[in-house]
């Protein structure tokens, strides 16, 4: 990380400029570089930043393609073969990948606040992780680190909830099945809510869950070699993102136009754009600019990430990119 | 035709009101509000259907193809036999969770990933069948032609490749639902648009009207599928099946010489193909690397434990939906074949069950038979259900009909003729299925535990996946393909025993 914020001005434009010929080589002079951003799921609001960035061509100079994700398509492959020039990850994945070899650098956080929730009804609420006591979760066996984390950080018995593997779906808790559900705060609540089910969330990120999501992530060759790519396309990011948060159902209403066939529920999108707000902007971005982390938050991910059983060091996190934009 | 009518339309009927009973707990749509759904987003539906059956029509002819190209080769050449049958049983077995991502990896942006997992999702249950049909000749058709001085391509050509027709098109039968729902899948991989696409959607959304409409459709499409090879394939099978009266063939030797074989091109194959490929060793580990992470690595106890665990979990769903889904459908095809008119309803129903998404189902699965082992053992045998059914049928209609009237001259009944003559003429096609169903249901159990249930083998290696953990990945990958082998070649053992008394022909 030191080694790359020492870079001087000049080197980078050297290196923009090496990566620009690179990448252009055997296309005529003009044409605008390539990239792809791997997104983490289908599309739909929880992306609506980028595209609000592409359609007002505010990746300036860089001709961007969103790639879909899916339930069978993990970020890591595309970004480690170079297929997509940056992915969007969190904490916990990229962190995994690293202890795997990929050398991935975190370039950007666009959730401060981690989104998993514990989703329970209105007639039997879980309000508190205390409350969790006695309950039967419905949840992917996978994320079982993820609820064992959530009870060290509150002194909550994990072995005191039972845990029932479920599809990742609202369906069980309304048909009965389970109390509560481990999920997004962003989708399967409001699913629940547009369908008319009175939901209560408890967000984990109130109760000391620290893991950056929908992060940003670049491999370090990357880093060094498509260093002006990286920037167009974060800034890109930065611009399309305060877009975003200035006026949400405009960001869902180009979400609808961009997307016909993608079978998205307008009032759905609308309820999880303004839902994601709290969770992307802080007083820590309203400071500093989008994407923006402090030492402080970042210690505090190395801890969860700890509990999780990932061990990660600070240099993961690499902020130059950021700086250079909002000009720090 | 008012007899084939009332089954599907006392179906529909108590389909409603279920789905009107389980209103409240959002797992299924009653047939009037599918109906309201489709016609309020026909466009959507339509535009996604396009694209799906697009690539599954591409994915279906390419893996058809495939499958006859390597029986012929085959059965030109035995020598390959061992070869072609043993890879492409490991091909068959590479779990969806492994070959996704690779796919979307190597073939980029677009219909590719989905085509060839369509493809992968029926050339296995076209060549199986295939290679027992290429079989089902009487020896002495093949004297007559080898004393004409013609070779083994000839015997393809003239004789072999008339006899398969009928198991061809089992095949071809088994392969329309397949192919739909492996394009479906495929699109798990990050597909922009399609049925499987928004089947996600609708599942997590809770959108049980638009979920089921999706799950109409899919069959819908598959029936026709089904129907439209069954049609074409009336008009061009007018032949009776021949009575095949061949002397019992002498047994083989050299099975672990030709295993070994196999195994080393596969390896090699492997090896060289991701080096081909140049696959980002991060992902793609090689033979070298799974032989690492499972007998050097400081690790390799706690993999074996991991593995052995969940492989264990699995094996309770597995085995006993194995055998039921066998026998099931077994037992249907006998029924069609005793009381027609059952076919009215019995088929659209199998048909349904093979080819909506496992995810669409499951939840429905899940509340008749409860979340514990029931659950998933029902699905596996669903899966195995179908192509078992299929191929039985096809086998009973492989009675000679000069055995028929013989029987029928000395006044046997409908249940003597099953079971002294249509019977033991099945049962080539039974063993066929007995042995595609093994790697069938091993892809169906871990599909289920990936996307339903949350444990055993298919969870596992979700979660590799997700956590990037590829040596786990694809060391499990190697385990449950072996297991496959070891499957396959204990049901080929019975089956030699059984048809050296039934169907000789089949062991030569």
């Amino acid at each position: 990380m030191t080694q790359v914020s020492k870079l001087t001005r000049r080197s980078v434009l050297a290196t923009g400029a090496a990566a620009l010929g690179a990448t252009t080589l055997g296309q005529p002079a003009w044409a605008q570089a390539k990239a792809n951003l791997q997104l983490s799921w289908l599309h739909s609001t929880q992306f609506a930043g980028s595209y609000i960035a592409l359609k007002r061509g505010y990746y300036e100079g860089l001709e961007v393609a969103l790639q879909q994700g899916g339930p069978n398509a993990p970020v890591e492959p595309p970004v480690v073969s170079g297929t997509a020039l940056i992915g969007i990850s969190a904490a916990d994945y990229t962190a995994a990948a690293v202890q795997e070899g990929a050398p991935f650098k975190i370039l950007g956080v666009a959730m401060q606040n981690n989104p998993f929730a514990i989703a329970s009804l209105a007639g039997n609420p879980v309000n508190e992780p205390a409350d969790l006591v006695g309950k039967r979760i419905g949840m992917a066996l996978t994320n079982t680190p993820v609820l064992q984390a959530l009870c060290t950080l509150n002194g909550v018995d994990i072995n005191a909830i039972e845990i029932v593997p479920t599809q990742y779906s609202p369906q069980p808790l309304v048909a009965g099945d389970v109390d509560c559900l481990l999920c997004w705060a962003t989708d399967l609540p409001v699913a629940m809510t547009i369908q008319g089910v009175d939901n209560v969330t408890m967000l984990m990120a109130d109760y000391g869950y620290a893991v950056h999501s929908q992060t940003y992530i670049a491999t370090e060759d990357s880093l060094t070699n498509r260093r002006a790519d990286i920037l167009a396309l974060m800034a890109g990011e930065v611009k399309g993102w305060g877009d975003y948060r200035a006026d949400t159902d405009a960001a869902t209403q180009l979400t609808l136009d961009m997307f016909p066939d993608a079978g998205l529920d307008a009032d759905t999108q609308r309820l999880q754009a303004a839902r994601q707000v709290p969770l992307m902007f802080s007083e820590l971005t309203d400071a500093n600019g989008f994407g923006w982390w402090t030492d402080d938050t970042v210690a505090a991910n190395i801890e969860t990430l700890g509990l999780l059983g990932r061990t990660v060091t600070a240099d993961l996190w690499d902020r130059s990119i950021l700086e250079e934009i909002h000009g720090a | 035709m008012t007899r084939y009518a009332l089954g599907p339309i006392a179906a529909l009927v108590l389909w409603e009101l279920i789905a009107r009973g389980l209103a409240g707990s959002f797992v299924l749509a009653p047939p009037s509000a599918i109906a309201v759904y489709l016609v309020e987003n026909f466009g959507l539906i339509a535009r996604a259907l396009g694209v799906t059956l697009g690539n599954a029509a591409a994915g279906f002819v390419i893996g058809n193809c495939a499958a006859i190209a390597l029986a012929a080769c085959a059965i030109v050449w035995p020598r390959s036999d061992a070869a072609i049958r043993g890879a492409a049983l490991l091909v068959f077995c590479l779990p969806l969770v492994a070959t996704g991502p690779i796919l979307r990896v190597v073939f980029g942006p677009g219909p590719w990933p989905q085509i060839v997992l369509a493809a992968l999702a029926v050339y296995y249950t076209t060549l199986i069948p295939l290679l027992v049909g290429l079989r089902a000749v009487p020896s002495d058709w093949l004297d007559l032609l080898r004393s004409y001085g013609r070779g083994r391509f000839s015997a393809l050509l003239h004789v072999r490749a008339m006899a398969a027709l009928p198991y061809l098109v089992a095949g071809l039968q088994i392969a329309a639902p397949a192919a739909f729902l492996g394009a479906m899948v495929g699109e798990f991989t990050g597909a922009e648009r399609g049925m499987g696409v928004l089947t996600i959607r609708a599942m997590r959304g809770m959108n049980v009207e638009m979920t089921w409409t999706l799950a109409a459709v899919a069959t819908a499409v598959a029936m026709l599928g089904y129907w439209g090879i069954g049609a074409i394939a009336a008009r061009m099978l007018q032949e009776d099946p021949p009575v095949i009266l061949a002397a019992p063939a002498a047994l083989k030797g050299g099975g672990l010489g030709t295993a070994a074989m196999v195994a080393f091109l596969v390896v090699l194959v492997w090896d060289v193909g991701l080096r081909l490929l140049d696959l980002n060793t991060f992902f793609a580990k090689g033979p070298l690397d799974v032989f690492d992470a499972l007998a050097l690595a400081p690790d390799a106890r706690d993999t074996w434990s991991i593995l052995l665990r969940a492989l264990g979990e699995t094996a309770v769903f597995l085995v006993p939906g194995y055998f039921a889904g066998l026998v099931l459908g077994a037992l249907i095809a006998m029924l069609i074949v005793l009381v027609p008119s059952v076919a009215g309803t019995a088929m659209p129903i199998a048909i349904a069950l093979r080819s909506v998404p496992i995810i669409t189902t499951a939840p429905l699965v899940v509340l008749l038979m409860g979340r514990g082992a029931a659950g998933t053992m029902v699905l596996v045998a669903i899966m195995v259900f179908f192509p078992t059914l299929i191929a039985c049928l096809h086998g009973l209609r492989q009675a000679p009909s000069r055995v028929m009237d013989v029987m029928n001259s000395y006044a046997a009944g409908p249940l003597q003729q099953l079971m002294r003559v249509r019977i033991p003429a099945m049962l080539p096609a039974f063993f066929a299925a007995a042995r595609m169903n093994v790697p069938a249901s091993v892809l169906a159990v871990t599909v289920v535990e990936w996307l339903a249930t949350g444990n055993g083998i298919g969870s596992t290696m979700a979660l590799s996946a997700s956590v990037s953990d590829y040596d786990l990945l694809w060391s499990a990958v190697v385990i449950v393909s072996l297991l496959c082998v070891v499957g396959y070649g204990v049901v080929g053992l019975v089956e030699r025993r059984v048809l050296r008394v039934y169907a000789p022909e089949q062991l030569a």
